[in-house]
C-alpha cells in the first residue's frame, strides 16, 4: 500500500538531503585557512564538552537550560528511534513506546519554546526562530501520532484505513515539514543548523584550552613572513590579518554557524549599550553571510546602534570591511570578552574582531582617530604616549627599587608597565613598593629596560608591533633569575602569562605571572602584611576584564578586601558578568562615538550599590571610572586601599 | 635680646647686635629689629620713646627715619619711574672708519625688532669688536632693514648704520627681491659676516637664500659664536657641532645678550639702486584665517570650555566675538559639545597658546599638563579652590554664563568703537 | 602631460628616544605628492639619498608606496650633487621636501641648494598646493600661528613642507615591507667640510637670567632679595561680573591677543 512505504522513504530522503547539505556546508567551512586540531580527540571530547561547559552557560537561564534539555535531548534520541523504527522499520515494542516517550519529551519542551516565543525579549532574534516552536511541536507531535500504531496504542493499519486518509495527508505533511526543519534545515542553513555547526564546533574548537576552566588567548601571533613570500606575479595575495572571510581559519567559520541569535552577548556588550555601532550577534550573523554568501535582508535581530539592517552584503571572496561590516564596527570593541562569556555556544567574538582589525591597520593603514599616533609612539618610543624611554623610571626616582640590572635575580620581579609615566597610575605603583616593602619581600625592576607589553598594540592590530616589544621583553627577561612576576596591569598580566608563551621562549618557563592582588592575598594569608581594618563607608569592586573575565581571578581582590573587614556591596553585573569600564582593547584611543559613554554606565552600576568607594585593580580601569564627571564615589585600587591600611612597624 | 628693659641695669652696647641690625643680609637680622624697639613702655608704664633706636642705617651709612612705616614701596617705585622718565643718556657708540662690516638682516616683524633680532645685533657686536687686544681693527654693525620699520629704538639695540630698503618692490612677500638686494649688498660692501635671526619669520629663509646664492655653507641654530669657532645645534637640536665660523651665521634665539649700555649711531646708508628681479612667485596676499581653522597646538588664543558650560550657543559667540579659537576638556568632548580635535590635554592637544581663557574646567590633571607652555590662564569658574583658579594668572569665580556674556558686551563694544576709529582715520 | 612629482625623504629622528622614524616633515612632503597624485593625477617618485637597506623607508613606503628610489650613498656623502643630477635628468615638475631634516646637520639647505642648481623657485613652509591650472600652482604658505599667505608659483619649482600641512596617514606594515626599494649607485661626493667639525651630544643651554643692572647697591641689594612676583594669581570673588568681565578683557587687550 501507499503509505507503508511513504514514511520511511520520506525520512530517508529528508536524512540524505541532510547529508548531502552538511557536506555542502562543511566545504564553506573549509574555504577557510588550516588550523591544527586533533579531529578525534576533539570529537570524543565533544559530548562531556556540551554536557559540562556548554551547559554551565545555558544553565545561567534555568527555564532555558530545562526547555533545551527537554526539546534538544528529546529530539536526538526521537531522530535515532525514528530511524530505527519508521526508516528500517525495526518491529519492537520497547523501541516505539522509548519513541513515544521521547517524542513527547520533546514536544513537552516544544511547548515552552513556544511560550518563551510568545513575548519574547528584544535580544533574541525573530524571522525564521519565530516558526522553530512550531516546527518542534509538528516534528514531535507528528512522530508520537505515527509511532502509536508501532507501539500497539491504536491497532495496525489504523492509519491506512479509508476513513484516516485525511489524517494520514495531514499527519504527512507535519512530517514533512518537521523534517524539513529539522533534518533538512540543519545542514541547509534554517535555524537547527546550530545544533549540527555547534556540535562540531564544540569538536573542533579554535581555543581547546578554554574548556575545563583553561586560560589563553585565541590570538595567535600573525605570520610576518608572509608579506615576504609575496609575488607579484600571481593573483594569489597573502595579507595579514583577516581581510576575507575565507581568511578566517576554518574552525572559526565553523563557530560563526554556530551562532542561536539568543543575543546574550548583545545584551552583555557595554559598546552596544553605549550605542556604539556593535552588536557581537549582528557581527556573527554578517560573519555567517561573509562565508556562505549573499546579505543581511533576513536578517531579523537588532542591527548595530545607529546602522539600518539590509545594506550589508559579502561573501567569502569579498573584503569584509568593503560592504559587510564596517570599521567602525570593529574599532568599537572593548576586547572585554562579555559576549564570549555569555555565549552558549562558545564563539569567539573577540578574537575575530582583532583578527579582522590586523587587516584594517597592518594592510590598509586604516586605524582611526589616534590609533596611528599612539602606534607610531609605541613603535619609536615603546610607549604608547611616546615618552622619553629614559624616564620610565622617574616615577621611583624616591623609592630606591633595586633594579635587576644590578642585582640580576630577585624572588619576585616587579613588572611596572606603562602606568610608570601616568600621574594617577604612579600612585598606585607606589601603594604596591610600600607593601612589597613592608612584606619585607625580595623583589627587584626592569626599570628602563622594561617596555610596553604589547597589550594595545596588538588589539590594534598591529601584530609586528606586539611581536617586536614582546620578543625585546622576553630577551630583557632572559638575563634574570626570578621566581615570580607580579605586575598591577591586568593586561600586561594577560600578556606575560598567555600571550607571550607562543613566541618561542623559555624566559618564562617555571615562572609565575601574578596579578598583584592573588600576590598581596597570599601576603596577606602568610600574615606578611599587617592591616588595619577598613572603616570608610560602603565599598564595591569592579572586576577587570583583563582579571576576571580573560584570567578567572575573581576571588583574590574580595578576600582580599574581606581582610580589611569590608563587606563588598557586589554591583548586579561583577564577576564573570562584569561590565567593561570602556578602557580596554584601544576603545579609547580609537574612540567611535556612541549615545553614552561606557565608563558613565559603570559608574551607574556602582552608584546603585550605594557605595562610596570603588576598589578596582587596574590602573586604566582607574582612569577611565575617574574620568567620571563628579560627584561619583572615590576610585582606589586595590593597593592603595591596602596601603592606606598598613600597620607601619617603628623601628 | 631681652624685651625687658631694667631700669637699674647698666646700658651696655653690643656691637655686634648693632651690626646685624645694620646689616640687613644678615641672616639673624630679621630677629634683631631695631624700630620696633623705638617705643617701649617705661617703668612707670608711659610710652617712651628712644630717638636712638628710632630708623635704621642705610646702605650708605647714613641714618634713615621710615616715616611712612614701611608703606614706602609703593609711594618709592613712584618716584623712581618718575625718575626714570628723566632718562639717562647712554654713552654713544661711534664707528668712525670701520675696517670691517657686520651685516645684520633682523625679522622685524611689523616694523619693529624682536626679540631675538636684538640678541642678534648683540651677537654682531660681539664679532665686530676688537677683543683679541692686538690690533686696533674695529667692525660696524650694519642693518639691513627692508619694508616699513616702525621702531625707534634702533640706537639703543646697537645699529651703527642702517640701509633701509622700503621701495614698493619690498612691500608684502617678496624673498627674490630681497635676496637680490642682500646679494648686490654683499657685492659692494664685502661684508665679514651675515647674520640672520634663525626664525620662522623670515630669516632662516632669507638667510639660506643668500647662503645657496653665494655658495657659502651657513651655520644654522648657532648659538655659541665668536670669530673663530661657532657651536649650532644639529640633529633637530640633538648634538652640537663645533666648527669654524662661517661667513653666513643663522642664529638661535638668545644666542648672545642684546646691547644695553651703549647707544649707536644708526647712520643711514644711501644706496645707488638696487637691480630689480621679476618675482616668480607672486604674492596674493595673507589668507584671513577663521580662528577656529587655526590647529590648537599653533592657537595663540584660546578659549577653551568645560563641564562648567550650559549655554553653548553662547560660548560659541564668545569665541567669534573675541576672535579666540575653540578649545574644550575631554568632559566636555565626551559629552558630544564639542568635536574630539578640540579637545586640550595631555589625552588630547598640547597647546601653546600666549592666553588661555578655561570657562568652567576645573583642571584636571591631564587637563593641566596639556596647558603647561601657556603663558597667561584665565580661569571662569565657580569653585574658586579648583586648580585651575590655582595656576590661573587671573580668575573670575562666578557664574560662567553672566561672565561671558559681559565679556561678548565688551568685545562687541570695542569693535564697535574700532571700527568709528577706523572711519574717522579714514575720513 | 601628467605632473611629476618627486617627494625627497631622509631618515627621521624620534625626540624623545632619539630612533630613527619617519621623519614629520618628509612623510607630509609625500602626504602632500600622494593627495596631489590623486587629484591632478599626477605620477610621485618617491626619492631617498642615502642607505637603501634603511629600514625606515619602510616606514614612508608603508603609507602605500609601490616603490622608492634610493640614490646609494654612504653617511659621509654629500646628498645635495646626487639628488640635483638626478633632478636634473629627471622631468620633475614640483620637488617637495621637508624644512629641515631630523638627523645629521639639520641645516634645511637642500631645497635651497637643488632650486640654486636647478635654478627653479623655492617656496618655503608650505602648508598646502590649493590647485595646479596651466603650469600654476597656487600654494598656502605656513606663518607662524596658524596664519596663512597665498601664493602663485610657476612650475617647476621646490617647495619645503611644514609641519602646518596635513599629517602624513598612518603607516602600514604590510605595505611598506612589500614595497619594492630601487637602489642606483651614483658618483658620491664625500662632504670633505664637515669631516673637520666636532658632534657631541648637545649641552643644555642655559636659561637667560634676569639681569639686572643696578647702578647701586641699593638697586643691587632689591634684584637680589625682591620676592618672585606673579606666583598666585589674581582671584576676583566678590566683583560684579561686570568687573570682572572687564578686568579679563584689559588684560585680553593687555596682552594684544584682542586688536
Amino acid at each position: 500500500m501507499f503509505f507503508e512505504w511513504l514514511h520511511p522513504v520520506l525520512i530517508a530522503t529528508a536524512l540524505a538531503l541532510a547529508v548531502i547539505g552538511a557536506v555542502r556546508r562543511a566545504n564553506l567551512w573549509r574555504a577557510g585557512q588550516p588550523d591544527q586540531v586533533n579531529l578525534i580527540a576533539g570529537l570524543k571530547a565533544m559530548p562531556k564538552r556540551y554536557l559540562h561547559d556548554l551547559h554551565d552557560v545555558v544553565e545561567r537561564d534555568k527555564y532555558m537550560s530545562k526547555t533545551h534539555a527537554a526539546t534538544g535531548g528529546g529530539f536526538v534520541l526521537s531522530a535515532l528511534l525514528i530511524i530505527l523504527v519508521h526508516m528500517l522499520d525495526i518491529d519492537s515494542k520497547i523501541l516505539a513506546w522509548a519513541l513515544l516517550a521521547s517524542s513527547a519529551l520533546m514536544f513537552v519542551g516544544a511547548i515552552f519554546v513556544f511560550k518563551r516565543r510568545l513575548n519574547p525579549p528584544s535580544r533574541i532574534s525573530k524571522g525564521p526562530w519565530m516558526r522553530l516552536p512550531k516546527s518542534l511541536l509538528a516534528f514531535a507531535g507528528s512522530f508520537f501520532i505515527l509511532t502509536l500504531p508501532a507501539a500497539g496504542v491504536l491497532p495496525e493499519g489504523f492509519l491506512l484505513q479509508a476513513g484516516n486518509v485525511l489524517l494520514t495527508v495531514v499527519l504527512t505533511a507535519l512530517i514533512i515539514w518537521g523534517m524539513g526543519e529539522m533534518f533538512f534545515g540543519m545542514s541547509w542553513g534554517g535555524p537547527m543548523k546550530h545544533a549540527f555547526a555547534g556540535a562540531l564546533h564544540l569538536a573542533f574548537h579554535r581555543r581547546q584550552e578554554r574548556f575545563g576552566g583553561g586560560r589563553s588567548t585565541g590570538l595567535k601571533p600573525v605570520d610576518l613572513s608572509v608579506v615576504q613570500e609575496f609575488n607579484p606575479g600571481t593573483s594569489e595575495q597573502q595579507v595579514l590579518g583577516v581581510s576575507k572571510p575565507k581568511d578566517f581559519k576554518w574552525n572559526q567559520l565553523l563557530g560563526f554557524d554556530a551562532c542561536v541569535q539568543c543575543g546574550r552577548c548583545e545584551a552583555m556588550c557595554p559598546a552596544f549599550a553605549a550605542g556604539q555601532p556593535l552588536n557581537p550577534k549582528k557581527l556573527i550573523q554578517d560573519m555567517v553571510i561573509g562565508l556562505a554568501g549573499g546579505d543581511d535582508s533576513k536578517y531579523a535581530g537588532s542591527p548595530y546602534p545607529g546602522k539600518e539592517v539590509g545594506n550589508a552584503k559579502g561573501g567569502p571572496e569579498q573584503v569584509i570591511t568593503e560592504g559587510l561590516v564596517s570599521a567602525e564596527t570593529l574599532w568599537s570593541c572593548t576586547t572585554c570578552r562579555a559576549c564570549v562569556e555569555e555565549c552558549p555556544m562558545m564563539i569567539e567574538h573577540v578574537d575575530a574582531i582583532v583578527d579582522m582589525r590586523r587587516f584594517l591597520t597592518m594592510e590598509k593603514g586604516d586605524t582611526p582617530n589616534k590609533g596611528a599616533e599612539i602606534l607610531d609612539n609605541i613603535i619609536a618610543t615603546d610607549n604608547p604616549n611616546g615618552y622619553s624611554p629614559a624616564s620610565r623610571t622617574n616615577w621611583a626616582a624616591d623609592q630606591n627599587l633595586p633594579l635587576m640590572r644590578d642585582v640580576q635575580q630577585a624572588e619576585v620581579l616587579f613588572w611596572v608597565s606603562d602606568g610608570a609615566f601616568d600621574m594617577r597610575s604612579q600612585r598606585i605603583l607606589r601603594s604596591f613598593v610600600k607593601l612589597l616593602k613592608a612584606a619585607n619581600v625580595d623583589f627587584a625592576v626592569l626599570g628602563d629596560e622594561e617596555l610596553d607589553s604589547g597589550d594595545v598594540a596588538r588589539r590594534l592590530g598591529d601584530d609586528a608591533a606586539f611581536q617586536n616589544l614582546a620578543k625585546r621583553n622576553l630577551e630583557t627577561l632572559s638575563k634574570y633569575k626570578f621566581s615570580k612576576i607580579v605586575t598591577t596591569d591586568p593586561h600586561a598580566y594577560h600578556c606575560l602569562r598567555n600571550e607571550y608563551q607562543d613566541l618561542g621562549s623559555d624566559a618564562l618557563n617555571g615562572v609565575d605571572v601574578l596579578h598583584h592582588t592573588t600576590y598581596l592575598n597570599e601576603l596577606v594569608k602568610q600574615g606578611k602584611l599587617k592591616l588595619d581594618s577598613f572603616n570608610g563607608g560602603t565599598v564595591t569592586y569592579h572586576d577587570p576584564c583583563y582579571l576576571g573575565r580573560y584570567n578567572g581571578e575573581y576571588e583574590a581582590p574580595r578576600e582580599l578586601l574581606r581582610s580589611l573587614g569590608i563587606q563588598v556591596a557586589e554591583m548586579e553585573r561583577s564577576g564573570f558578568r562584569s561590565r567593561c569600564c570602556g578602557g580596554g582593547g584601544g576603545a579609547p584611543i580609537t574612540d567611535i562615538p556612541g549615545e553614552r559613554r561606557i565608563a558613565d554606565m559603570r559608574m551607574e552600576d556602582v552608584n546603585s550599590t550605594g557605595a562610596e568607594l570603588v576598589a578596582v585593580g587596574c590602573q586604566q580601569c582607574t582612569a577611565m571610572l575617574e574620568g567620571v564627571v563628579e560627584p561619583r564615589p572615590e576610585v582606589k585600587d586595590i593597593a592603595e586601599i591596602l596601603a592606606g591600611q598598613l600597620i607601619e612597624e617603628v623601628h | 635680646m631681652s624685651g625687658e628693659t631694667n631700669s637699674y641695669e647698666i646700658v651696655r652696647r653690643d656691637p655686634r647686635a648693632e651690626w646685624i641690625a645694620r646689616n640687613r643680609l644678615h641672616p639673624l637680622h630679621g630677629t634683631i629689629s631695631v624700630g620696633e624697639e623705638a617705643e617701649v613702655r617705661g617703668p612707670s608704664g608711659l610710652i617712651r620713646k628712644n630717638p636712638h633706636k628710632v630708623g635704621f642705617i642705610g646702605p650708605n651709612g647714613i641714618k634713615r627715619i621710615d616715616r611712612l612705616k614701611g608703606n614706602a614701596a609703593a609711594a618709592a617705585t613712584g618716584r623712581r619711574s618718575g625718575g626714570a622718565a628723566q632718562e639717562v643718556q647712554l654713552p654713544l657708540h661711534k664707528v668712525e672708519n670701520p675696517d670691517f662690516s657686520i651685516f645684520v638682516v633682523p625679522d622685524m616683524v611689523g616694523g619693529r625688532l624682536t626679540s631675538q633680532d636684538k640678541d642678534i645685533l648683540g651677537q654682531a657686536h660681539k664679532l665686530a669688536r676688537s677683543d683679541d687686544g692686538e690690533s686696533a681693527v674695529q667692525g660696524v654693525v650694519v642693518a639691513v632693514v627692508f619694508g616699513e620699520l616702525k621702531d625707534d629704538s634702533l640706537d639703543t639695540a646697537g645699529v651703527d648704520r642702517l640701509i633701509h630698503l622700503d621701495g614698493e618692490e619690498y612691500q608684502g612677500y617678496c624673498p627674490e627681491q630681497q635676496l637680490t638686494a642682500l646679494v648686490h649688498l654683499d657685492a659692494t660692501y664685502n661684508p665679514q659676516n651675515w647674520l640672520f635671526p634663525d626664525s620662522v619669520h623670515g630669516g632662516t629663509d632669507l638667510g639660506s637664500r643668500l647662503a645657496a646664492r653665494l655658495g657659502e655653507r651657513p651655520a644654522v641654530q648657532a648659538w655659541q659664536v665668536d670669530k673663530k669657532t661657532t657651536v649650532c645645534r644639529g640633529a633637530s637640536g640633538s648634538t652640537d657641532i663645533s666648527r669654524p665660523t662661517p661667513r653666513i651665521l643663522l642664529l638661535a634665539e638668545e644666542c648672545a645678550d642684546p646691547i644695553d649700555e651703549t647707544r649707536h649711531e644708526v647712520q643711514p646708508i644711501e644706496l645707488g639702486s638696487v637691480p630689480r628681479v621679476i618675482s616668480r612667485m607672486q604674492d596674493m596676499g595673507q589668507v584671513s584665517v577663521d580662528p577656529n581653522a587655526i590647529p590648537l597646538a599653533e592657537a595663540e588664543f584660546i578659549l577653551s570650555a568645560g563641564n562648567g558650560i550650559h549655554n553653548w550657543d553662547q560660548f560659541h559667540e564668545a569665541a567669534e566675538a573675541l576672535g579666540a579659537t575653540e578649545g574644550a576638556s575631554r568632559v566636555a568632548v565626551d559629552d558630544g559639545f564639542m568635536p574630539r580635535f578640540r579637545q586640550v590635554g595631555a589625552t588630547g592637544t598640547w597647546v601653546t597658546a600666549r592666553v588661555y581663557i578655561a570657562v568652567g574646567i576645573s583642571g584636571a590633571i591631564q587637563h593641566m599638563q596639556g596647558i603647561g607652555q601657556c603663558d597667561k590662564v584665565i580661569a571662569i569658574n565657580t569653585d574658586a579652590g579648583c586648580d585651575m583658579v590655582k595656576r590661573a594668572a587671573l580668575s573670575a569665580i562666578g557664574d560662567s554664563e553672566e561672565i561671558l556674556a559681559e565679556l561678548l558686551k565688551l568685545a562687541r563694544e570695542h569693535k564697535a568703537g574700532q571700527s568709528e576709529g577706523g572711519d574717522q582715520n579714514a575720513a | 602631460m601628467p605632473l611629476n612629482i618627486v617627494s625627497l625623504v631622509s631618515v627621521g629622528r624620534h625626540p624623545q628616544s632619539g630612533r630613527e622614524r619617519r621623519a614629520e616633515q618628509d612623510g607630509r612632503a609625500v602626504e602632500l605628492g600622494m593627495n596631489l597624485e590623486a587629484s591632478q593625477s599626477a605620477s610621485m617618485t618617491v626619492l631617498h639619498a642615502g642607505r637603501s637597506v634603511e629600514p625606515v623607508l619602510r616606514n614612508y613606503a608603508g603609507m602605500g608606496l609601490p616603490s622608492l628610489e634610493v640614490l646609494e650613498l654612504s653617511e659621509q656623502d654629500d646628498a645635495v650633487p646626487s639628488l640635483a643630477q638626478y633632478l636634473k635628468a629627471s622631468d620633475a615638475d614640483i620637488v617637495l621636501t621637508g624644512v629641515r631634516a631630523e638627523s645629521g646637520e639639520s641645516s634645511g639647505m637642500v631645497p635651497y641648494l637643488l632650486a640654486e642648481e636647478l635654478g627653479w623657485p623655492l617656496v618655503p613652509r608650505i602648508a598646502d598646493i590649493v590647485s595646479i591650472n596651466n603650469g600654476v600652482a597656487e600654494i598656502l604658505l605656513a606663518l607662524p600661528r596658524g596664519q596663512r599667505r597665498s601664493l602663485s608659483v610657476p612650475l617647476p619649482f621646490v617647495a619645503s613642507v611644514d609641519n602646518a600641512a596635513p599629517a602624513p596617514r598612518q603607516s602600514a606594515y604590510g605595505p611598506g615591507m612589500r614595497a619594492s626599494i630601487d637602489a642606483s649607485q651614483v658618483t658620491a661626493v664625500t662632504d670633505s667640510a664637515r669631516e673637520q667639525w666636532q658632534e657631541a651630544p648637545a649641552k643644555p643651554r642655559p636659561k637667560r637670567l634676569k639681569v639686572v643692572k643696578a647702578k647701586t647697591a641699593a638697586d643691587r641689594f632689591k634684584a637680589a632679595t625682591a620676592k618672585p612676583q606673579g606666583k598666585a594669581g589674581k582671584v576676583m570673588k566678590n566683583e560684579s561680573a561686570q568687573e570682572q568681565a572687564q578686568e579679563i578683557f584689559n588684560l585680553l587687550l593687555e596682552e594684544k591677543v584682542i586688536k
